[in-house]
């Protein structure tokens, strides 16, 4: 098990995760579920980045008590994938916002989240 | 069922794609080049004892300003987008008393919740936090004030006023950055202080905190306009 | 200098101020939204006049102070100081246009608009991946955010989806950014190129998510349904900057990052590109959606662009005028038209007749479609032609295919849609609710696309040049619309004879033969124009267009100048032609054969100067390499004006259903352009040295049937017009053959013909256009007896014919003579045959001509009709004059013609004697002996016929016809109609228009493709999500595989 670290689990994990949130924007037809795919897509990449940004044994990068600022360059983990995922999350959440607004606006117009029924503009 | 096929077999190939970017690999070693400079110089360079605070606000603070920029956009849209239905529709329609238990307990909590997020904010740069966390948990106070209060109507121009001014000191401290100091939000143009305190890093507190304000502001403004447009709903 | 970031800061302050500003009032927020704009762009612009014309270095920008990759960079160099200007200019005009918009809609609309040109800014100038994705994410939450300024349902679904698009695009670019960093360790673009990470195989897939992913936002087909919907929900103001400022960003973007792939996957992208150029312009020709049409056009032009950017390694430094001059043109074009939707508020195309109702609009909707198809002057036609010329010289003939094809299917539904606003309806369409802050931008795009098409000649051309004051001379015509016609024929005639007098005495022989056809034809038949009252609104401009282009082509030294004039004549050509009442069917396909023919022309063009090196119109002398090629693409261009049998079907109605005075410029003068062409290539092949090229061989073989054909379809014609159009067919089929006989009796033979042709072709339409005019039929059946009330007219049909027909004593019988000596001496006896037979046919539509108008009974409506219009005769009978002396003194022209032509064929059998006898190998031939003998016979019959007739009683004339019975087709009463009936049962299947049913089974084989593949596009937004997916998927298994 010692070949098996952290953040491979974590990498693999969020490939799942955004495969699973696609399969739920290709497959789900209701438009909240759709959003909720598009969340766990968001989510998953987030965990991958994370993930990259892992160094083996190394704690956070923060420098406190816990933490020698002379040599913090082999104590702790690559902070640049943490400023990166808050960034995108923040990112995600604006988007998410977003297709709720639309999605309460398509559902006031024909009163359903039939994805399938929106489809007025076509070839 | 053909189409579901054809979906995992498109899925397929794109998890295929992605394991082959990955490469199973195991974590580094060793920081590479540039995360080592934060860490070897980021102290002298800002200042701020969070790393990640000091990349967020100063190394990447156009990331930052961009990233604002997008909450305040969708807050933005969706001010106007929802909008316009509700000045068609004016009367709201009644809606179901929330309990008491949790009426008494916002009015408790909401002011201790907005004090934590000045906290995060004001501490981002020393310790895990900053301004976009402080942000939301203020945003979350609101949240709980509403769900105590779902008729209560939150004045849009003072959130409206906040949003501005912050987000405008924002590009304004960043100016002076480029006026004062090395570039475009340089925090430097404030003394970089004692490492390790409240008032160092130079401008990032202060960064921090309109983030915070500004955060703050456009997460309530989203979702009081969301509230507000349910509420005609139901 | 402004520092660049102040770009950013500006931007981004001004848009988190203006809420407050609101509380000022609507008009000081949106006063200083468009400040902001305008300091934005003047910045750009200042970088652009320091980086771009000072030749000053690139700067750069380090945000907080520190050395990239550790902090983000901006750069600002001569591209990104042309894009940002590009973008920040359309976000000003774009501005101004949705000014009352942002007014309805509040404030927040404004903040949006004035984020999405930050986000766009900063976009182009970044050197850091990870900030290009946080601020490609603001344009295009921006973008979803103004769709919503139209308030409508289908605006929202269109929203929705392009939300979900651009989700899952966004999210496979970050993937792609977070494993670079992976294996780059830095997200700085100059560390990841320096890094070369397709060594290995996950930074390989990492530098593929981050392409495909810039690619996807770049709209490909077939992924790109949610990108059409847009365009089509969309207010056209948000439509406009889509198209305009986000694809010109992203189409740099990709420019920019294309080299992290460390010169893979070019050739893959501009394989994409061209799928999707080639694949949207497909499915154009389908649609009738005005904005839906503007976005499958816009995402084709995209996909050109990406084509450029792939194949950059082939452009070399052409690179910039090319892509700039594409993407310029598009930028303008497209905006402009997107502008012009919202001011119509027209849903279908065929509703953009409304135009008509203010013309200046019209004349702009025609500027932007010419420059979107790469007509001069406008900067895309120059890039259309360097991107040939270099992909030529490199080799790619399969991307001149496909960007020559694309274009082409463009051409199909671009001019389709100006012949609906030219040519249909209008009278029940609403009239236009002008605005003046949408009319400025719009404006403002048109005469942008003017002078920067100016601009970019010089940098084309080099120093060859284009002589640009014909075309300001037109422009000023056409602001001269008002005066009536009277005094603009004045005027144009005027300046028609200046330029006339300034180029003619310039030029040398073959040359010079032609200009007497294309000005001094070009006066006689201007004079026709005095017949006409009133404005004649766009005559003027259309007609001198085509001069200008014709007299330039005379003074064309390079390929560039020639091919330049030629298509300024086309688009001349194009609207005269598209006047006609009945055209709009044959202004277009005339037009789509026209740019058929020249896209081969190009593509010729192209391989001669691939093979040669060399721009001059000699190139075609000194192709070292596929020199057959190149002569076999110009001269079947070149015969698309001609009207060889085959590409022929657009004439007949496009000649006989124009007006009166513009058939004949267009027969007896126009086609002669292609002649021009053709002795141009023939001289250039080497003359005498290339007659055994087995394509003479052919194409003689081609005019021979051309004649035959024609000549046949002319006999079974009812309509006059359309008569002689079919026999222009057929004596531009006599031309050909002569020309591809190749020796020097041919080509005299051929000479003659052309002066001919244009002589009695002009002198026909002229009278028979008059005619039309005065008794508002075409159809003969409806004619008849003409002869008492129009006598000048019969004279000089009566010359006409006879000298079409090739009889003695006049000069057509000439033409005749040296035919068949040529055609005998060249041993091209079968050939020879087939014309000498088509001759014979020719006298059968020639009598049914002037049988039918001018004899027999009179029409009972006719009785008090006049001779026609006198400035209809007066060129006609200046012609007969042209005429009559060629036929006594053929000596006067033919010998200094021969002379001309023998430093191309020097083995000349034909001698002439000082008394103008001609003497050849079979016989010799005396005009002016066989004139006198003629005229002698002549007079002698006519006076033995008087004698004769002494006691003739004359009879008059009285109605037998409708004795008790009241036919349902009058016309079969009349004698001339379907007169040729016998004649038509035994040979009349050689006439059958299979060759139009051909064409016409092309068009419908490319709509029903269209229809087909479109069904793709099913409008549901989770289908567009699956087709993303896909397309990533089915391109990483091409290019990378498993």
């Amino acid at each position: 098990m010692e070949h098996i670290s952290l953040s491979q689990i974590a990498i693999v994990a969020g490939i799942l995760l955004i495969l699973i949130g696609l399969w739920a924007i290709i497959s789900q037809r209701n438009i909240i579920k759709m959003i909720i795919g598009f969340s766990l897509f968001d989510t998953g990449i987030h965990i991958v980045m994370v993930g990259v940004g892992y160094v083996r044994g190394k704690t956070a990068p923060v420098l406190d008590e816990a933490v020698n600022v002379k040599e913090a360059a082999r104590q702790i983990v690559d902070p640049l994938p943490q400023a990166l995922v808050l960034t995108a999350i923040v990112i995600g959440l604006g988007i998410t916002a977003l297709m709720l607004a639309y999605a309460l606006r398509l559902y006031q117009k024909k009163k359903t989240l039939d994805v399938k029924k929106f489809n007025d503009l076509k070839w | 069922m053909l189409k579901k096929i054809f979906f995992l077999l498109v899925l397929a190939g794109f998890a295929v794609m992605l394991f082959n970017a990955y490469g199973l690999s195991g974590p580094d070693q060793q920081l590479n080049d540039v995360a080592a400079h934060y860490a070897e110089k980021g102290p002298q360079e800002v200042g701020a004892a969070n790393l990640v605070a000091s990349v967020i606000v100063t190394y990447r603070g156009l990331d930052t300003l961009g990233e604002v920029t997008i909450l305040f956009l969708a807050a933005s849209i969706i001010g106007f987008f929802l909008k316009a239905r509700r000045d068609n529709q004016r009367a709201p329609k009644q809606v179901r008393k929330t309990s008491e238990i949790l009426e008494t307990a916002a009015k408790v909590i909401t002011p201790v919740i907005f004090l934590f997020g000045i906290y995060v904010f004001i501490n981002g740069h020393l310790t895990p936090g900053g301004g976009f966390q402080g942000g939301a948990i203020i945003a979350s106070g609101l949240v709980l004030m509403l769900l105590a209060n779902p008729v209560k109507k939150i004045n849009h121009n003072i959130i409206r006023v906040i949003e501005s001014i912050s987000g405008f000191s924002f590009i304004l401290l960043g100016i002076f950055g480029l006026l004062l100091a090395g570039g475009f939000l340089d925090n430097a143009f404030l003394p970089l202080g004692d490492f390790g305190t409240l008032l160092s890093a130079g401008a990032v507190p202060l960064i921090y905190i309109f983030i915070g304000l500004k955060v703050g502001a456009e997460l309530s403004g989203i979702v009081s306009n969301l509230q507000e447009t349910q509420k005609e709903q139901i | 200098m402004v520092e660049p970031v102040y770009i950013v800061a500006s931007g981004l302050g001004i848009a988190f101020l203006l809420g407050l500003i609101n509380k000022a009032g609507k008009n000081p927020a949106g006063g200083v939204m468009l400040l902001a704009l305008a300091f934005m762009t003047l910045v750009s612009l200042q970088w652009m006049s320091s980086v771009v014309f000072a030749g000053n270095s690139p700067h750069y920008t380090f945000t907080a102070g520190f050395q990239p990759p550790f902090s983000i960079s901006l750069m600002m160099g001569e591209k990104e100081a042309f894009f940002t200007t590009l973008v920040n200019l359309i976000g000003l005009l774009g501005g101004i246009y949705l000014w009352e918009r942002f007014h309805k809609q509040g404030v927040n609309t404004m903040i949006v608009y004035l984020l999405l040109f930050v986000g766009l800014n900063v976009v182009v100038m970044t050197r850091d991946l990870f900030n290009l994705f946080v601020f490609l994410e603001i344009s295009s939450v921006a973008i979803t955010g103004l769709v919503l300024l139209q308030r409508e349902h289908k605006a929202i679904t269109a929203g929705f989806k392009y939300l979900v698009a651009t989700g899952i695009i966004s999210g496979i670019l970050l993937i792609g950014i977070i494993f670079i960093y992976q294996y780059g360790g830095s997200l700085y673009i100059d560390d990841i190129i320096a890094a070369n990470l397709t060594a290995v195989k996950g930074g390989m897939v990492a530098i593929f998510l981050v392409l495909i992913a810039i690619a996807l936002e770049l709209k490909p087909f077939p992924a790109n349904g949610w990108a059409l919907d847009l365009y089509q929900g969309a207010h056209p103001g948000v439509a406009a900057l889509v198209s305009g400022a986000f694809a010109s960003a992203m189409v740099f973007v990709l420019y920019k990052l294309l080299p992290i792939a460390g010169g893979q996957w070019q050739t893959m992208f501009a394989t994409l590109g061209a799928l999707t150029f080639v694949g949207s312009n497909l499915l154009g020709i389908k649609q009738n959606q005005s904005q839906r049409l503007l976005g499958y056009s816009s995402v084709g032009q995209i996909g050109l662009l990406v084509m450029v950017v792939g194949l950059a390694q082939f452009l070399g430094d052409r690179l910039t005028l090319i892509a700039y001059g594409l993407l310029i043109s598009h930028y303008l074009a497209k905006a402009g038209l997107f502008w012009l939707a919202g001011v119509l508020d027209q849903d279908q195309i065929r509703n953009w007749a409304q135009l008509r109702k203010k013309p200046h609009l019209l004349a702009l909707f025609g500027t932007f479609i010419f420059a979107l198809v790469g007509f001069p002057p406008f900067p895309s036609f120059f890039a259309k032609w360097e991107l040939i010329m270099q992909l030529s010289a490199g080799s790619g003939y399969v991307w001149v295919g496909l960007i020559l094809l694309g274009s082409l299917l463009e051409a199909v539904y671009l001019f389709r849609w100006l012949g609906y606003a030219l040519k249909l309806d209008h009278q029940q369409l609403p009239a236009i609710n002008i605005q003046w802050h949408k009319i400025i931008p719009i404006v403002l795009a048109g005469v942008g696309l003017f002078v920067l098409g100016y601009l970019a000649t010089p940098i084309a051309s080099g120093t060859a040049g284009i002589n640009f004051i014909p075309l300001a001379f037109i422009i000023l015509i056409y602001f001269l619309d008002v005066l009536p016609a009277r005094v603009k024929n004045i005027v144009v005639i005027a300046a028609m004879a200046y330029y006339g007098y300034l180029i003619m005495p310039g030029l040398e022989d073959v040359r010079f033969i032609f200009s007497v056809i294309f000005i001094i034809g070009g006066i006689l038949t201007l004079l026709a124009g005095f017949a006409y009252k009133g404005r004649r609104k766009g005559f003027y401009p259309a007609a001198l267009l085509m001069y200008a282009g014709l007299g330039q082509l005379l003074t064309a030294e390079t390929m560039l100048q020639f091919f330049f004039a030629w298509e300024l004549m086309t688009i001349g050509s194009y609207i005269l032609i598209i006047r006609g009442k009945n055209s709009i069917r044959h202004g277009y396909s005339y037009m789509l054969f026209s740019v058929g023919g020249a896209y081969l022309m190009l593509a010729g063009f192209g391989v001669a100067y691939a093979g040669s090196g060399m721009a001059d119109l000699a190139a075609i002398a000194n192709i070292t390499q596929l020199a057959g090629w190149a002569a076999v693409l110009i001269a079947i261009g070149f015969m698309t004006k001609t009207a060889t049998l085959g590409l022929h079907i657009w004439l007949p109605g496009a000649h006989a259903e124009a007006e009166s005075d513009v058939s004949p410029m267009v027969s007896a003068i126009l086609l002669k352009a292609g002649v021009f062409g053709l002795v141009l290539l023939f001289i250039h092949m080497g003359g005498e040295a290339a007659s055994g090229h087995p394509l003479f061989y052919v194409l003689g073989w081609l005019g021979a049937i051309t004649a035959l054909v024609a000549n046949l379809s002319a006999v079974f014609q009812e309509d006059a017009k359309r008569l002689l159009a079919y026999s222009s067919i057929g004596q531009l089929g006599y031309i050909l053959f002569a020309f591809a006989i190749m020796t020097h009796v041919g080509w005299l033979a051929g000479f003659t013909y052309t002066l001919n042709h244009f002589m009695y072709k002009a002198i026909l339409f002229l009278i028979v256009g008059g005619i039309v005019l005065r008794l508002r039929t075409h159809y003969m059946y409806e004619m008849g007896g003409l002869i008492k009330r129009m006598p000048y007219s019969f004279i000089a049909v009566l010359i006409g014919i006879v000298a079409l027909a090739g009889m003695p004593p006049l000069s057509g019988f000439a033409g005749k003579w040296l035919f068949y000596n040529a055609g005998i001496e060249k041993g091209w006896y079968f050939q020879g045959g087939v014309i000498f037979f088509s001759g014979i046919i020719a006298f059968l539509y020639l009598y049914r001509l002037i049988h039918s108008i001018f004899l027999g009974q009179l029409k009972d409506r006719h009785r008090r009709v006049k001779e026609i219009s006198p400035w209809f005769l007066i060129p006609a009978y200046t012609l007969i004059m042209g005429i009559m002396v060629f036929s006594a003194k053929p000596g006067w022209i033919l010998q200094p013609i021969g002379q001309a032509i023998t430093q191309y064929f020097p083995s000349s059998p034909l001698r002439w004697q000082a008394d103008g006898t001609a003497i050849g190998e079979l016989g010799y031939w005396n005009g002016s002996q066989v004139m006198v003998i003629v005229m002698g016979v002549f007079i002698l019959i006519t006076l033995w016929l008087i004698l004769l007739n002494r006691k003739a009683k004359k009879v008059e004339q009285f109605n037998i016809v409708y004795a008790g019975e009241r036919p349902e087709r009058p016309e079969t009463t009349h004698i001339s109609y379907n007169i040729y009936a016998g004649y038509n049962k035994a040979i009349g299947f050689l006439a059958t228009p299979w060759i139009s049913g051909l064409w016409q089974w092309i068009a419908d084989g490319f709509r029903d493709l269209a229809v087909q593949i479109r069904r793709i596009y099913n409008g549901n937004g989770q289908t567009y999500a699956l087709h993303l997916l896909t397309y990533v998927v089915v391109v990483y298994l091409i290019t990378i595989g498993g």
